[in-house]
């Protein structure tokens, strides 16, 4: 068991690791505890090494000792003989100075007091506390060995350790006792001087003997549950990884995740000694355990990273091809620089490397120096600021078919560099950084969608970060109203016909009100495209919403329903002469998104107040298709062709009272509209005669179990912000899918299977004719048998319609219970974009719909 | 009946007041409501009575300099001043203020304001405050010095420049706060990271101007520095400052374009010209020891971000970049749009100075490998296109910037560094593009002898 800096520093958290021994001990384990120096020494022995003086020196080791001291007083023990000794050493050292046994050397010794002092602390502790502890010396126990490519430094200051079990120390540790304590970082090498393994030391150290010892596992005991299948701080839904191989581990410390030292898994493979992360403050938590490789689970992306600040080296030479040397002369110019190469992609005319952010290559002229010895040689390009993005899992190269969503991510952005080691273990990115915070968050949310990152299999992925430590409380999220008393009503209405869509009213209601909540909000309009039905706009209607059309017929349609004074908004795209003479016949206020309009139909809107609808520049949202920013999308005026816009406007008369933006649909992240936000106001305040801001809608809905809500604090404290900074613009917002797609669902029933190979396949009565979503935008809903709803899910479908077509799938790999004729499937989530994008292909009779108060 | 801003007949100076650290600046258009900005100085001391006249004067300069961003609503055929008319000098400073601040303006809205600005003129000149002459001629009788503490007011801005100017001045152990007028996190941020005392003066603009603008009242650039240089000078009267030290650069002198016979600059009210006006009127109408002068005046651009570029404590919270953001975040994007020409512009300007990696953290991008900015660096190069209606340094000093790139390996095959050479370079001539010239002084300022050691920190 190993404890850091921080929690051997305080009595609390020492009776904290007396009680994670002693249950241990009560599990029947035979249990030796690393500890780190308590937190702050090892800084302060450094700052001690780097001190000229002696009467400086002495004072600083004064200081260390008095830390010691005031744990005792803590502790309540008396100076145990075993400290005492140890501070007098240091006292000693300090006095002495470097000059006896060599600067380096001195240092290593120095240094090491700090775990040699908390683990003789640590053993007075324990055993006072009545659990017999038997302090034991590292040094005899971890023999460095020496390397050809060492130098004295790092010989003394991060040494290697051959660690392979030894029976011996085994034997001699059996008749010492039964708990044990022990330092991390510190060995001893060959000349029996003491030596320190480096950074991540303490880690190591329990790896070591944790192969020395051929131990049942080792555990690292920190401030967090284990790794996670990304940063948290980049993707708070990053999920907990339960288990991982030890290539996997590896590989996602050293691309990013801090809670190990990559170098402390290797000394573990060979004897298959399992290490087991925890949490020192939530023990009861699972925790990650790494492991050999189990290949009882299907192929998973296990984690993506991002490592940023990374400097891209380009060569480009005709000379390179079919030449000897020439990479060994290229890359001897990096050694004579001081620049350490890390990633390597290659063709035959081209070398690409990257560079890790180092002092070296930030505030030197490294860089200018070896592009200008490079130039002799080729062609050399400097590309930077960069960031690596690495998707780490064993059997990456299988795993490709599944990436093409993320893949065509990646086709949006500049990728300067892909590799793919032939350990299989990865994939990296490197894509200019600027993208890297927003890309990460999506990208983790696409694995998943894609079934890339298989958070179904929950032996694998334990709860997401933001469940375990985010924010406090998580808002339990109410389970899905057709789960409760209302499933029997529709099994009921199921019975009578399929396929049907049930739309449930109150949660319409219960959405709409969680979106007046956002204060800082002046209009909502329901985006009336998601669903028309009637009842539907007349219960928003009833919550004070205005309401926002893309056609004649959708104005109609509304005007027929919803009372004179409720506003209404017409936002066309591409919409031909006659849509806009319609409109502006009517109450609603125009956007325009394109030069063409006043070009060429100016007169129709001289004297109007319009809205216009800008392209920020770059898109958003779960899926290509529901992209509406950036060139590649139709929507919006580019701002380049803003001040043209309006000079016409002015040429005829017409007011730009608003402005709107709407970058795409399904997203998560709160972060987003107060940019939009505060992009239009920037851009407001350059115009004069804007009285508001539409930022659209495109509010998320999450559809995989365990994936975060849309946070409606964090958005509202977002938009309260940006509205403070520009208090004199309204703020409309036009939601449309967050309104109604939980409250809909579309039910049908099973007609037969099929077996085919490793596939199942499950048909049922509708298809893409009534839900085209997943067909169009890999959209994934949640299907359930509601007629057995809480039998075992044991088998794995692919749920498929009657329609002919390939791409007639609903749902791939489901687990669902065994399936009968005739039971009925529900399809969630099916409110928004569903009926209204139905059609009559194959002629297939069209699902009806029916309302539930 | 609501009011047509752009068929208004009169604008008037209704009147300007001081109390209680506000000072509330009135105007009107025809017989229309009154416009009423309110300028807040925070923990205002009480006002010495000899400075009183001095204050007065600077007020009333105030009020008329602020007076050019509710005037361009309508800009009418006649101005009214409630206490006019004036003499000469504050008549014309007042003429060349509107004439020239509003001249990028008016080419904007295809308007033109000569002949349609005139500030009344007494033909006899009221005596100007009379006090000790310093020898500057017969036509410059002195206002009297008020024995101003020797301390001296940085505006800072946010950007490079004035954080130059405050190290400087530092440098010469210069007694300084660091001043500047609304809003801004970032500017906040800098003139935190300075180290120096800080003085944050509040305005705000008439609500009834945003009301003017939703009726179709003219819109367009304003001399911003005008209004600040003139809220400095009320503010180191009623403070006693002896100095306000700005950080206008040799290049702010230069025209944008030429328009129909008039040389249109964006940067007129960070000029020598205006410098020059404003600094005699104030010595000779508030206080012969109130000096108001430009600490960068004799540097190009060139000059200044070379010396900028050595100040890496500021690399992490400045921004030169125009577009307003007023939420801060950490990351470069929150700082730098990375699209207008101040962007462009101090990217290529520091990036001889600079480790490339250094400065593409700064900008957390490379404009300069983006072939999509091509448009915009043509125009800092005067490629194709006039210099962009921005503060940046002339188009020579730009080519002077970019040629130094194509010269360097780690630049040259970045796509507008490449494309510089391939394309545009052969069109040059190179002896015209050296960079070192740049790095010269010239000799031309307006810096008190008190000061002008700091000048020799700047390089």
């Amino acid at each position: 068991m190993k404890f850091g800096g921080t929690s051997v520093a305080t009595l609390p958290r020492w009776q904290n690791i007396r009680e994670l021994v002693a249950s241990r001990r009560a599990e029947g384990a035979r249990v030796l505890v690393v500890v780190s120096a308590l937190t702050g020494i090892t800084d302060a022995l450094k700052q001690l090494c780097g001190e000229g003086e002696p009467d400086k020196r002495k004072a600083a080791a004064g200081a260390i000792a008095q830390r010691h001291y005031d744990l005792l007083d803590h502790m309540q023990l008396a100076l145990p003989d075993t400290l005492g000794s140890r501070l007098s050493d240091l006292a000693g050292l300090a006095a002495n100075g470097p000059a006896p046994r060599g600067e380096l050397a001195w240092q290593a010794q120095v240094q090491a007091h700090g775990e040699l002092m908390s683990s003789a602390l640590g053993a007075a502790f324990l055993s006072h506390s009545g659990l017999s502890t038997q302090w034991l010396d590292a040094r005899e126990c971890l023999a460095a060995v020496a390397l050809p490519n060492q130098n004295e430094r790092t010989r003394l200051l991060s040494a290697m350790v051959e660690a392979k079990p030894d029976p011996a120390l085994n034997a001699r540790l059996a008749v010492l006792g039964e708990v044990f304590i022990t330092q991390g970082f510190i060995a001893r090498e060959q000349h029996g001087r003491t030596v320190l393994l480096g950074r991540g030391g303490s880690d190591t150290s329990a790896a070591y003997f944790g192969a020395l010892l051929k131990a049942a596992r080792v555990e690292i005991w920190t401030d967090v549950a284990g790794m996670f299948t990304a940063n948290p701080r980049q993707v708070p839904g990053a999920r907990l990884l339960q288990r991982l191989d030890y290539e996997e581990a590896q590989e996602i410390a050293s691309t990013g995740a801090k809670v190990l030292h990559p170098r402390c898994l290797s000394p573990l493979r060979d004897p298959r000694v399992p290490l087991l992360v925890k949490d020192t403050n939530r023990p009861e938590l699972d925790g990650t355990v790494i492991g050999p490789e189990v290949r009882a689970y299907a192929p998973s992306v296990k984690a993506i990273s991002a490592r940023k600040g990374i400097t891209l080296v380009s060569m480009e030479s005709v000379g390179m091809w079919q030449q000897v040397g020439f990479l060994a002369d290229v890359f001897a110019q990096f050694k004579q620089h001081g620049l350490s190469v890390d990633l390597i992609g290659s063709a035959e005319t081209n070398v690409t490397v990257s560079l890790d952010p180092t002092e070296n290559l930030l505030d030197s002229d490294a860089i200018a120096a070896l592009a200008s010895d490079l130039a002799k040689v080729c062609r050399v390009k400097v590309i930077a600021p960069c960031a690596a993005i690495t998707l780490v899992g064993r059997g990456m190269r299988s795993l490709l078919h599944t990436l093409s969503g993320v893949l065509a991510e990646f086709g949006q952005l500049r990728v300067h560099l892909i590799t793919q080691s032939s350990n299989n273990l990865n994939l990296t990115f490197v894509v200019d950084e600027e993208v890297v915070d927003q890309l990460l968050p999506h990208l983790h949310d696409l694995l998943i969608a894609a079934g890339a990152l298989r958070t179904d299999e929950s032996a694998l992925f334990g709860p997401s970060w933001q469940a375990l430590y985010g924010g406090g409380e998580v808002p339990d999220v109410a389970p899905a109203w057709w789960r409760g008393p209302q499933r029997q009503r529709l099994l009921k209405l199921a019975a009578e016909a399929t396929p049907r869509y049930v739309y449930h009213l109150p949660t319409v209601r219960r959405q709409a009100r969680e979106l007046k909540s956002l204060a800082a909000v002046d209009r909502l309009h329901y985006a009336v495209k998601a669903n028309t039905h009637p009842a539907i706009l007349t219960a928003l209607a009833a919550e004070g919403f205005a309401f926002e059309c893309v056609s004649p017929g959708e104005l109609e349609a509304v005007a027929a329903i919803v009372p004179e004074p409720v506003p209404l908004l017409f936002t066309p795209n591409f919409a031909p002469r006659r849509d806009y003479v319609y409109a502006l016949a009517t109450r609603a206020t125009v956007t325009l998104d394109a030069l063409h309009p006043l070009e060429r139909w100016g007169e129709l809107f001289r004297g109007r107040e319009i809205v216009l609808r800008v392209d920020l520049g770059r898109g958003l949202g779960h899926h290509e298709k529901v992209r509406t920013g950036g060139s590649g999308s139709k929507f919006g005026l580019p701002l380049d062709q803003l001040p043209t816009f309006l000079q016409l406007a002015d040429a005829h008369g017409v007011t730009v009272r608003g402005l709107h933006a709407h970058l795409g649909s399904g997203v998560l992240d709160a972060g987003h509209w107060g940019e939009v936000y505060a992009q239009l106001a920037s851009l407001a305040e350059r115009i004069g005669s804007v009285a508001f801001l539409n930022i659209g809608g495109g509010l998320g809905v999450p559809s995989h179990p365990g994936e975060a809500r849309l946070d409606m604090a964090e958005l509202d404290r977002v938009l309260r912000e940006v509205k403070a900074a520009y208090p004199h613009y309204q703020l409309w917002m036009e939601p449309g899918r967050y309104l109604v797609a939980d409250a809909g669902v579309l039910l049908a029933r099973a007609t037969q299977q099929k077996g085919k190979g490793a596939f199942r396949y499950l048909g049922i009565d509708t298809g893409m004719n009534s839900l085209i979503r997943p067909a169009l935008y890999d959209a994934w809903h949640e299907i359930i048998n509601l007629s057995r709803l809480d039998e075992p899910a044991t088998a794995l479908y692919q749920v498929v319609g009657p329609i002919c077509e390939s791409g007639d799938v609903l749902g791939t790999d489901r687990r669902l219970p065994e399936a009968q004729e005739d039971d009925v499937i529900l399809i969630a989530q099916a409110g928004a974009y569903g009926k209204v994008m139905s059609s009559h292909y194959n002629l297939r009779d069209e699902a009806d719909e029916i309302i539930i108060e | 009946m609501t009011i047509q801003p752009r068929l208004t007949k009169v604008f008037r100076f209704v009147r300007a007041h001081y109390a209680d650290g506000v000072a509330e600046l009135a105007y009107a258009f025809d017989d229309g409501a009154e416009l009423v900005e309110r300028i807040r100085f925070p923990q205002a001391p009480a006002l010495p009575r000899e400075r009183q006249a001095a204050f007065d004067a600077a007020l009333k300069l105030l009020h008329l300099v602020a007076g050019v961003s509710y005037y361009k609503a309508g800009v009418p055929p006649r101005i009214e001043v409630a206490d006019g008319p004036f003499d000469d000098a504050t008549a014309e400073l007042l003429d060349q203020l509107y004439l020239h601040g509003l001249a990028e303006f008016a080419y904007r809205n295809g308007l033109d304001l000569r002949g349609r600005i005139s500030f009344p003129r007494s033909t006899t000149p009221p005596s100007p405050r009379r006090g000790e002459g310093r020898g500057e001629g017969m036509d410059l009788p002195q206002a009297p010095a008020l024995n101003l503490p020797k301390r001296t007011l940085v505006p800072i801005g946010g950007g490079k420049d004035s954080l130059v100017a405050v190290e400087a001045i530092k440098s010469i152990g210069g007694e300084a706060t660091a001043v500047w007028v609304g809003n801004s996190a970032l500017i906040a941020a800098c003139a935190e990271r300075t180290g120096l005392p800080t003085l944050n003066i509040q305005r705000e603009l008439a609500p009834g101007l945003f009301e003017l603008n939703r009726l179709g009242a003219w819109n367009g650039h304003i001399p911003v520095t005008a209004v600040n240089s003139a809220i400095l000078a009320v503010t180191a009267i009623l403070y006693g400052y002896d100095s306000i030290t700005f950080a206008n650069e040799r290049s702010a002198s230069a025209a944008t374009l030429e328009y129909e016979g008039q040389q249109v600059n964006h940067q007129w009210s960070k000029s020598l010209a205006f410098e020059t006006l404003l600094g005699d009127w104030l010595h000779t109408h508030v206080a012969s020891d109130l000096d108001y002068c430009s600490l960068l005046r004799p540097y190009s651009e060139l000059a200044i971000t070379r010396a900028f570029a050595k100040l890496t404590p500021y690399f992490d919270v400045f921004s030169s970049c125009n577009r307003n953001f007023k939420l801060l975040g950490p990351k470069p994007v929150d700082r730098w749009c990375g699209q207008c020409p101040k962007c462009h512009f101090v990217f290529l300007a520091l990036a001889p100075f600079l480790p490339k990696p250094r400065l593409l953290a700064i900008f957390g991008r490379n404009l300069l490998d983006d072939d999509s900015q091509a448009a915009g660096f043509d125009a800092l190069l005067e490629y194709q296109d006039h210099k962009p209606f921005e503060c940046v340094g002339e188009g020579a000093e730009a080519r002077a910037a970019m040629y130094a790139l194509s010269q360097r390996p780690e630049w040259q095959e970045d796509a507008l560094v490449e494309r510089f050479r391939s394309e545009i370079l052969p069109q040059l001539d190179a002896a015209q593009l050296e960079l070192e010239p740049w790095l010269q002084p010239s000799p031309e300022h307006r810096v008190p002898v008190r000061l002008q050691g700091a000048l020799a920190a700047i390089g």
